[in-house]
C-alpha cells in the first residue's frame, strides 16, 4: 500500500467515524440523552479500567479471527461468508474433544484448539470446492452451508453432546483443556495469543510468500493474474482454507478460552452472529490482517463499553445498539464501496 | 486542476472538523470530569451565567464557540442533576438474560418485582438487558462495580455460572438469582457456599397440582372425560409440572366424592383412573406448531383443558382453540387452557381457565426487602444460600410465597405488562380494549359454579397447613412410580 493512499484510508475512515458519533448524537438528542455524556460512558466504560480494558479484548478475540476469514476471502477475489457456520463446527468439535479426552494440561488445550482448526477446515474446503470445480457461487454456497451447520450443531448438541444435568447446553469442557484465565475476574484467557499470533501469521503469508502473493494479484487483478499465470484453483482453496482455519479458531475460542460456561450452548448462543460481525470487522480494518486486529479492538470496545453506555448514562438498550450499529455501518462504508466496486467490475 | 482544489478543500474541512472535536472534546470532557463531583448551588448559578455571558459576547464570531457554550448548557443540565441526586437511595440492579423487556413473561416480571421495590423501599432499579450469552459476566460486574448498587438479581437459570463467577468477587454486595443454581456450582468448586449469594427456586408442581385440580373439577362441571397438558422437551424440570398436575387431578376427584357423598362422579371421574390426563412432550420449546397439534388432538378427544406447560407453545394451543371457536361460534370455553409462569389470563379471554404464576417480581421485590432490612446476610446462611418460594413456603421463620393461581385482581398488573409491551415494540399485544378483558374474563369465572374454585382453594390450603404433600418427583423412579399410579 502506498503511504498517500494509505493516508487517504485513515482520513476515510476518520471522517466516518465523526459522521457515525454525529448521528448517533442527533438520534440520542432526538430522545433526550445527553450525548456528550454517554460517549464518555462508552469510552469509560471500554478502558476506563484494567478489568474493562481486558473485557475489551475478550469481546475482540473471536472478531479477529472471524474478520481474517472474510478478509483473506476479499484479498483472493472471494465472498466468503462461511464464517459463521465453520465457527459452530469448530466450537463443537472443541467442545466434544475438550470435554471427553482427559489429557495433561497443555495437550489437553492444544488437542481441542486443532480439533476445532481442522473440523471447520473441512468444513469450509467443500464450498470451496464446488467454486473451483463446478463454479458455484461462494455467496450462495457458504450461506446454504451455514445453514447445515447451524441445524447439524444443534442436532449434536442436543441429542449427542448434551449435558445430562441441564438440557440447555452441551458437555462441559474439563479443565485440562480450558485456556488459563488472565486476570482473575476478567474473563480473557491466553488464547488472545493464538488469535493474534494467527492474525500475524496469515500476514506472513499473504505478504511474504510467493503463493500468498499470487493470491493477492488474483484478488485485486484477475487478468493480471492470469496472464501471470497464477492457478486460480491453488489461490481459492488457500483462501478458504485460512479463513476456515480462523474461523474453527474463533469458535474453539468462545468455547475452550471464554470463562464462565465453558459449554456451548444448545441455542449455539455463545458463538451465533460472530461470524457475520467479522464482516463489519473486515471491512473496517481493510481487509488487512492487522488492520483487522485494530478493528476487532474497536468493535470489543463498543461492545464492552456500550454496556456502561446503558448502565451510566441510561440510553436505552435498544438506542445503544442502534447507535453502535450506526458507528460501525459509517466506517464500514468507505471498505464497502471499493470491494463492492471491484466486485461489480468483475 | 480540479482534482487539486478538491484534495484541498477535502484537507481543510478535515482540519477545522478535527479542530472542533479537539475543542468540543476537551470542553465537554472537562465538565463531565468536573460533574462527578457533587457541587453546589451556587457553583451551578454561575456556570449558568458565565454561559450566558460567553454566549452573547461571541454570537458575531465563529462557529467554535457555539460549540463551547453548546457543550457547557449540557455540562450545567449535569452538574444540577447530580447535585439533587446527593442523597443516594440504595441501587438494586436487574440484569436480564437475553429475552429482555418485553418478552411478558420472565424478564417482565422480574422488572415489574423490582418496580414495586423501589415504591415500597425507595430503592432505585437499574436496568441491564442482556444482548448475548457473553454479556453476563461484564452485565453482573458492571452493577456490581457501582459504589451506589446493593444488590444485583440475575434472571434465569443461564445466569448461574455467571453469578458464581462474579458474586465471590464483590464480597460486600449481595447477588440473588431468579432460578438459578449458582450456590451449586460454588459450592461443587470450593466446598462451602458464597455467604453474599441467593439462588431462589419456585415450588412449581405445587402450583401444577392447583390447576390440575381446577382443571379436574371443571372436567366433572362440563361432563368431560379427559383433561390434557401439553409439555416442552422432557426434562427433570419438567416432571415436576407433569406429576404435579396429575396428582392434583386426581385429589380433586377424591374432594368432589367427598364433597357431594357419592361415589359416582361424572365425566372425568368415569374415565379409567390411567386415562384422565392425557398428556404430550413436543419436544421443543420453540416450535409452536408442535403445541398446536398436540392442542388440537386433545381437543378432538374431549378435553376441557389443556395445560400449557412449555413456555410459547401456548400460543399453538391458543390457535387449536381460537379454531374450535371459530367453527363453533363460542365466546367461552369449554374448551379452555391453561397459563403458566405469569399470568397468560389477557391472551385470550374467556378461554382460558386460570393461570400458574410463578411470582419472579415476588423473588426479586423479597431480596430488596431483605437487602433494605440488613437481613440478606442471615437469610442466606440459615438457608445456605438457596430458598424455596412456593405455598405456604417459609424462610427465616416468616411465610413468603411465590407459587399462586391468577385470580380477577393479578389481570391489571398483566394488561399493564401489555400496554408496555405495545409501547416498546410498536405492535398489537392486546386482543381487545383493557375493560373488555377484565369484563369477559370476570363472566367467564362467573359462569364457574363456586364449588370449582372453592375445591381449588381447599386444596391450597391443604397444602399450605401441611394436611396434603404434592409429590415432587425430580428423579426417574419417582416420575415412573406416579406414572404407574395414575397414568
Amino acid at each position: 500500500m502506498k503511504l498517500s493512499s494509505r493516508a487517504k484510508a485513515v482520513s476515510q475512515s476518520f471522517f466516518a467515524i465523526i459522521i457515525g458519533l454525529l448521528i448517533g448524537s442527533f438520534l440520542m438528542i432526538i430522545f433526550g440523552f445527553n450525548p456528550i455524556n454517554a460517549y464518555y460512558a462508552l469510552f469509560v466504560g471500554a478502558f476506563g479500567t484494567v478489568t474493562d480494558v481486558l473485557e475489551t479484548l475478550a469481546f475482540a478475540v473471536p472478531l479477529m479471527l472471524t474478520g481474517l476469514t472474510f478478509a483473506v476471502g476479499v484479498r483472493a477475489g472471494l465472498f466468503n461468508i462461511g464464517s459463521e457456520g465453520q465457527m459452530y463446527l469448530g466450537a463443537l468439535a472443541a467442545v466434544v474433544i475438550g470435554g471427553t479426552l482427559d489429557l495433561p494440561f497443555g495437550l489437553g488445550v492444544v488437542c481441542a484448539t486443532l480439533a476445532g482448526a481442522f473440523v471447520s477446515l473441512l468444513w469450509s474446503l467443500t464450498p470451496a470446492i464446488l467454486k473451483v470445480t463446478r463454479g458455484v457461487h461462494e455467496v450462495i454456497s457458504t450461506i446454504m452451508f451455514n445453514w447445515i451447520a447451524f441445524w447439524l450443531t444443534t442436532y449434536l448438541i442436543v441429542y449427542h453432546f448434551g449435558d445430562p444435568t441441564s438440557a440447555e447446553r452441551s458437555i462441559r469442557v474439563l479443565p485440562s483443556s480450558r485456556y488459563l484465565i488472565l486476570f482473575e475476574g476478567s474473563t480473557l484467557t491466553t488464547v488472545i495469543f493464538v488469535a493474534v499470533a494467527y492474525c500475524v501469521l496469515v500476514y506472513f503469508i499473504l505478504w511474504g510468500t510467493k503463493v500468498g502473493y499470487e493470491l493477492r494479484v488474483e484478488g485485486s487483478n484477475p487478468d493480471a493474474g492470469r496472464y501471470a499465470g497464477v492457478k486460480v484453483w491453488k489461490t481459492t482453496l488457500l483462501a478458504f482454507m485460512l479463513g476456515g482455519i480462523a474461523s474453527g479458531l474463533a469458535g474453539a475460542s468462545q468455547i475452550i478460552g471464554r470463562p464462565p460456561v465453558w459449554s456451548f450452548y444448545a441455542t449455539l448462543g455463545n458463538v451465533a452472529g460472530l461470524g457475520f460481525d467479522g464482516l463489519g470487522v473486515a471491512l473496517i480494518g481493510r481487509n488487512h490482517p492487522i488492520g483487522v486486529i485494530a478493528a476487532s479492538i474497536f468493535f470489543g470496545a463498543l461492545i464492552q463499553g456500550s454496556r456502561y453506555m446503558q448502565y451510566n448514562a441510561g440510553v436505552y438498550f435498544e438506542l445503544v445498539r442502534a447507535i453502535t450499529g450506526i458507528i460501525i455501518i459509517a466506517l464500514s462504508v468507505p471498505e464497502a464501496i471499493t470491494v463492492l466496486r471491484r466486485w461489480v467490475k468483475k | 486542476m480540479t482534482p487539486k482544489y478538491r484534495r484541498a478543500a477535502l484537507k481543510t474541512s478535515v482540519l477545522i472538523i478535527i479542530v472542533i472535536i479537539i475543542i468540543a472534546g476537551l470542553v465537554g470532557g472537562y465538565y463531565v470530569m468536573t460533574s462527578t463531583t457533587p457541587t453546589t448551588i451556587t457553583t451551578t448559578q454561575t456556570t449558568t451565567q458565565s454561559t450566558t455571558t460567553i454566549t452573547t459576547a461571541t454570537t458575531t464570531t465563529t462557529s467554535v464557540s457555539t460549540t463551547t457554550s453548546a457543550s457547557t448548557t449540557t455540562a450545567t443540565t449535569t452538574t444540577t442533576t447530580t447535585f439533587t441526586s446527593t442523597v443516594r437511595p440504595i441501587k438494586i440492579a436487574v440484569v436480564s438474560d437475553i429475552g429482555g423487556r418485553g418478552d411478558l413473561s420472565f424478564n417482565d416480571m422480574a422488572f415489574k418485582g423490582g418496580a414495586e421495590a423501589e415504591k415500597d423501599f425507595g430503592v432505585e432499579m437499574v436496568e441491564i438487558i442482556s444482548e448475548k450469552e457473553s454479556d453476563y459476566v461484564p452485565n453482573l460486574r458492571t452493577a456490581a462495580s457501582d459504589p451506589d448498587v446493593k444488590l444485583i438479581v440475575g434472571v434465569g437459570y443461564l445466569l448461574s455460572d455467571a453469578l458464581a463467577e462474579v458474586a465471590p468477587k464483590f464480597p460486600d454486595k449481595f447477588f440473588a438469582g431468579i432460578d438459578t443454581y449458582a450456590q451449586s456450582i460454588i459450592i461443587s468448586k470450593t466446598n462451602t457456599y458464597a455467604p453474599n449469594l441467593l439462588d431462589i427456586a419456585y415450588e412449581e408442581h405445587k402450583g401444577s397440582a392447583l390447576v390440575g385440580a381446577l382443571a379436574a373439577l371443571t372436567a366433572i362441571h362440563y361432563g368431560k372425560p379427559y383433561i390434557g397438558v401439553v409439555l416442552g422437551i422432557e426434562i427433570p424440570v419438567l416432571w415436576k409440572f407433569e406429576i404435579g398436575y396429575k396428582w392434583g387431578a386426581d385429589w380433586a376427584i377424591k374432594w368432589y366424592q367427598k364433597k357431594f357423598g357419592t361415589t359416582t362422579v361424572p365425566g372425568i371421574g368415569i374415565t379409567p383412573i390411567k386415562e384422565r390426563v392425557l398428556w404430550t412432550y413436543t419436544g421443543t420449546f420453540s416450535d409452536i406448531t408442535k403445541g398446536y397439534e398436540a392442542a388440537k388432538a386433545m381437543y378432538a378427544k374431549d378435553a376441557v383443558a389443556v395445560y400449557n406447560v412449555a413456555g410459547p407453545l401456548g400460543l399453538g394451543i391458543n390457535q387449536a382453540i381460537q379454531e374450535i371457536s371459530k367453527q363453533k361460534g363460542l365466546t367461552t370455553g369449554p374448551p379452555f387452557w391453561i397459563g403458566v409462569d405469569a399470568d397468560q389470563d389477557w391472551i385470550n379471554p374467556g378461554f382460558i381457565l386460570s393461570s400458574m404464576m410463578k411470582r419472579v417480581d415476588k423473588g426479586v421485590y423479597f431480596s430488596a426487602k431483605w437487602v433494605v432490612e440488613n437481613k440478606f446476610r442471615d437469610i442466606v446462611k440459615g438457608s445456605n444460600g438457596s430458598i424455596v418460594l412456593g405455598i405456604g413456603t417459609k424462610v427465616a421463620g416468616e411465610t413468603f410465597e411465590g407459587i399462586s393461581v391468577s385470580t380477577l385482581s393479578d389481570l391489571d398488573a398483566f394488561i399493564q405488562m401489555g400496554l408496555d409491551a405495545e409501547k416498546l415494540t410498536g405492535k398489537k399485544v392486546l386482543p381487545m380494549p383493557p375493560d373488555e378483558i377484565k369484563t369477559v374474563a370476570k363472566a367467564m369465572r362467573e359462569a364457574q359454579p363456586s364449588w370449582v374454585w372453592e375445591g381449588m382453594d381447599a386444596l391450597q390450603s391443604e397444602i399450605r397447613n401441611g394436611q396434603v404433600t404434592v409429590p415432587l418427583a425430580l428423579t426417574k423412579d419417582v416420575v415412573d412410580y406416579w406414572r404407574g399410579q395414575l397414568g
